[in-house]
């Protein structure tokens, strides 16, 4: 099966209505993921989004002179990228000498792996830090032990190369630990004592173990949010590997038509959530998917300098949308221009922050609202809302009625008001026809729209001229001025 | 809670692999718990298994609420789903992991019961877009690649089967799954090049690479995917209607030229009718 392995090519194309994130690219190659003051990710987001939808084929110089860097830069990130993969997928590490793009594939049909994740796995880390975590939660396994024994046997543990820790480094290690839940104290009198946080794990037996691990697996890949599960996912199919259990071994499940980008977003999620819970407004610049730019640096770099900065917005947010039908994600709420109600595509946020505080009535207020204007969105048009009326053909000599079963699975809220063998009625009140029209339009020639008449009209309309995109080549083919054909 | 920890470095990871321990963060601990929450983790875990980890969890008093995330989330257009878990993938999953055989009572489409078919259980398939679940298997009488819902299935029994038969017939598989590839090329109509972030959104779910043509400003996304895939394409393909026209693959091109004079024809309209492509019969909306 590894010869399916499905492309999803990573180092690609940037099209420039796209974007340009010429920084993205730069900030990547400094110390890459590197060591700035305050690490907002940004920029990662952007890149690694672009290199998942848009996966294609320019060459190294056509890359980098689409993005305003030299070839040296551009490679330099990539090797930073290939070393971030290479370390976050096994296979990739095990064939060092596979072109780039082969490595990065992931494989469509036979892994559940998200590539993306590795987004998560990008900030930065000295590497006398890394190594010392590590050994601390290693001895933490399956012991309990006080600082001070933690200090012996990180010291002995050190490779030689490293500066030794002293008591001081290691409580604030312990410290960051315990925060992060990764390492628990133990009830009891002094001196303290600390030990692995994984005893939900070690307890399990291994068949206990390997239904746990389907079940995170299946649920991190059909539920949002989703991140925290991958991530778990990994850690458990690490301890089966160390029982040695088979299924750690490959993917069983396969999942079809998933939206990889979709994890990006999720970056946002909990400043948003500690946002909403907190009562605050988010301010941000915002970049519409729609301009060519995703993303402006705050590098004083004087080749950029001419860049806009998208728009900066200050609003206060409620809700986040996730839309499964192209599985982008919206932060939903209420902004002081004269719109009032705001939505924003995540992908287009940059430099988040959290702002003022509002009271609770106001929120109490502004949620209803919202609830209010987004009650018949199909996706999240708050447009007035419209009586939609079709008309759906059951498929003729079909084994089962596969338009209905779609339209009951898929229609929302919609009802189906009358039918007969041939036909039946799905009606269904909508903010505007804009965001129904695609599903609708999707049933071909077994949907009729009978109302509103617009929305009929359209239709008529683009379908006279998507019968023009298929027309059969004429036989009579011009001859060019020289008569060549 | 910040999804970028220094925990989750990457070289970390390394590291913490090279002395084989895990660390599991209080944010996972969190997730894990909003999902045992969910009714499906009944069907995934024995009862006392699933007691035992709630109750393990629920004692840490950070994982207070772990359903809080939800409350802010609307999910949209997304297809309802009868159910995430089926009750047969634990013994299906057992049975690959054991490389084991199996003999398998399912109904077809239709719903007539076919007699017991023998064979091995490959791979689970969930499809995102139906929300159900596929076994792909072998079927020993007629060495093909099957593919049934797990819906369908009555009953199934494992069957012990020698380890060089299993690894012949998902090696068997894996053949017939290379040969149903197929290709397309699709292009983007150039006045929506604006658009370009949503139609590669939609995109998104397939094996798919873009090519772009700077001197006609013109992207180009070559798909592949496996025959029996088709009818959902086609379905995407008039999702986004004049945003994209198929370019190279016949079939589909003749499946939008036909839908959309069928189309038509229901609206009154009439248009010459496509060629006719050999008796093909047309099941759209898939």
């Amino acid at each position: 099966m590894d010869k399916i392995q499905r492309t999803l090519k990573l180092f690609c194309p940037l099209p420039p209505s796209l974007v340009t994130i010429k920084e993205s690219i730069l900030f990547l190659s400094k110390g890459a993921l590197g060591n700035v003051a305050k690490e907002s990710f940004d920029k990662e987001i952007q890149f690694l989004r672009m290199l998942v939808l848009t996966s294609g084929a320019y060459n190294r110089q056509q890359f980098a002179d689409r993005l305003g860097i030299s070839v040296h830069t551009f490679d330099k990130t990539i090797r930073r990228l290939k070393d971030i993969a290479g370390t976050v997928q096994q296979q990739a590490a095990e064939e060092p000498n596979k072109a780039m793009s082969d490595m990065l594939r992931t494989s469509y049909y036979e892994s559940a792996d998200p590539l993306l994740l590795f987004l998560f796995r990008s900030k930065s880390l000295k590497e006398s830090e890394s190594y010392r975590l590590s050994l601390i939660i290693a001895v933490l396994q399956e012991q309990s032990l006080t600082s001070l024994e933690i200090l012996d046997l990180c010291s002995e543990g050190m490779p030689e190369e490293l500066s030794l820790p002293d008591e001081k480094t290691i409580r604030s290690d312990l410290k960051y630990l315990e925060q992060a839940g990764v390492i628990r104290r133990l009830a009891g009198g002094r001196p303290q004592k600390y030990t692995a946080h994984n005893d939900f794990v070690s307890e399990l037996t291994d068949e206990e173990l390997s239904d746990l691990y389907a079940f995170v697996d299946v649920m991190a890949n059909t539920q949002v949010p989703s991140v925290q599960g991958y991530l778990l996912r990994d850690s458990l199919k690490k301890a089966m590997r160390r029982r040695q259990l088979p299924d750690g071994a490959s993917d069983l499940f396969l999942y079809k038509y998933h939206y990889h980008s979709r994890i990006l977003d999720e970056a946002h999620l909990y400043t948003i959530m500690q946002a909403i819970e907190a009562r605050r407004k988010l301010s941000f610049h915002y970049f519409t998917p729609k301009s060519n730019q995703s993303y402006h640096s705050k590098n004083t770099n004087p080749l950029f300098a001419r860049q806009s900065e998208g728009r900066l917005i200050e609003m206060l947010p409620l809700k986040v949308a996730y839309d499964h039908q192209y599985g982008r994600w919206y932060l939903l709420g209420y902004s002081s221009g004269r719109s009032g109600v705001a939505i924003f595509r995540m992908e287009g946020l940059t430099q988040l922050e959290e702002s003022v505080l509002v009271n609770e009535e106001e929120y109490q207020a502004k949620l209803a609202s919202l609830e209010r204007n987004t009650q018949f969105s199909w996706l999240v048009d708050m447009g007035r809302p419209v009586e939609v009326k079709v008309r759906f053909f059951n498929p003729f000599g079909a084994k089962r009625n596969f338009i209905k079963e779609r339209v009951l699975l898929q229609g929302q809220w919609g009802v189906i008001t009358e039918q007969d063998e041939e036909s039946f009625l799905f009606e269904i009140t909508v903010n505007g026809t804009q965001e129904i029209k695609p599903w609708l339009r999707s049933f071909g020639s077994s949907c009729e729209v009978l109302e509103p008449s617009v929305l009929r009209r359209e239709l008529i309309k683009e379908w006279k001229e998507l019968a023009a995109y298929y027309e059969p080549v004429r036989k009579n083919i011009q001859l060019q001025d020289d008569g060549t054909a | 809670m910040n999804l970028f920890e220094k925990i989750f470095n990457y070289k970390m990871m390394a590291q913490l692999d090279e002395h084989g321990a895990i660390a599991v963060t209080t944010q996972e601990r969190r997730w894990l718990l909003m999902m045992l929450e969910h009714p499906e983790a009944a069907s995934a875990l024995e009862a006392d298994t699933l007691a035992r980890l709630r109750q393990s969890l629920g004692m840490d008093d950070k994982l207070q609420d772990p359903e809080r995330i939800r409350g802010i989330i609307v999910e949209k257009a997304g297809s309802v789903s009868s159910s995430i878990y089926h009750p047969l993938m634990r013994t299906l999953r057992r049975m690959i992991v054991n490389k084991s055989g199996m003999q398998l009572l399912y109904s077809r489409k239709d719903g007539t019961i076919l007699p017991r078919q023998t064979g091995v259980p490959y791979k689970l398939e969930y499809s995102m877009v139906k929300r159900e679940w596929y076994l792909l298997w072998y079927n020993r009488r007629t060495r093909s690649l099957m593919s049934t819902k797990l819906r369908s299935i009555q009953q199934v029994q494992e069957i012990p089967v020698s380890a060089e038969f299993f690894d012949q017939a998902a090696a068997t598989l894996a053949r017939q799954l290379d040969k149903r590839m197929q290709h397309a090329a699709i292009e983007i109509i150039p006045a929506y090049n604006k658009e370009l972030s949503r139609i590669l959104y939609a995109f998104s779910c397939f094996d798919k690479q873009v090519h772009y043509d700077e001197q006609a400003d013109t992207y180009t996304i070559k798909l592949t995917f496996l025959g029996d895939e088709t009818e959902y394409i086609l379905s995407k393909l008039r999702f986004l209607g004049l945003r994209v026209r198929v370019t190279d693959h016949p079939f589909m091109k003749f499946r939008m030229r036909e839908a959309a004079q069928k189309s038509l024809a229901r609206y009154g309209l009439n248009l010459e009718p496509a060629e006719d492509n050999n008796g093909v019969m047309s099941a759209e909306a898939e």
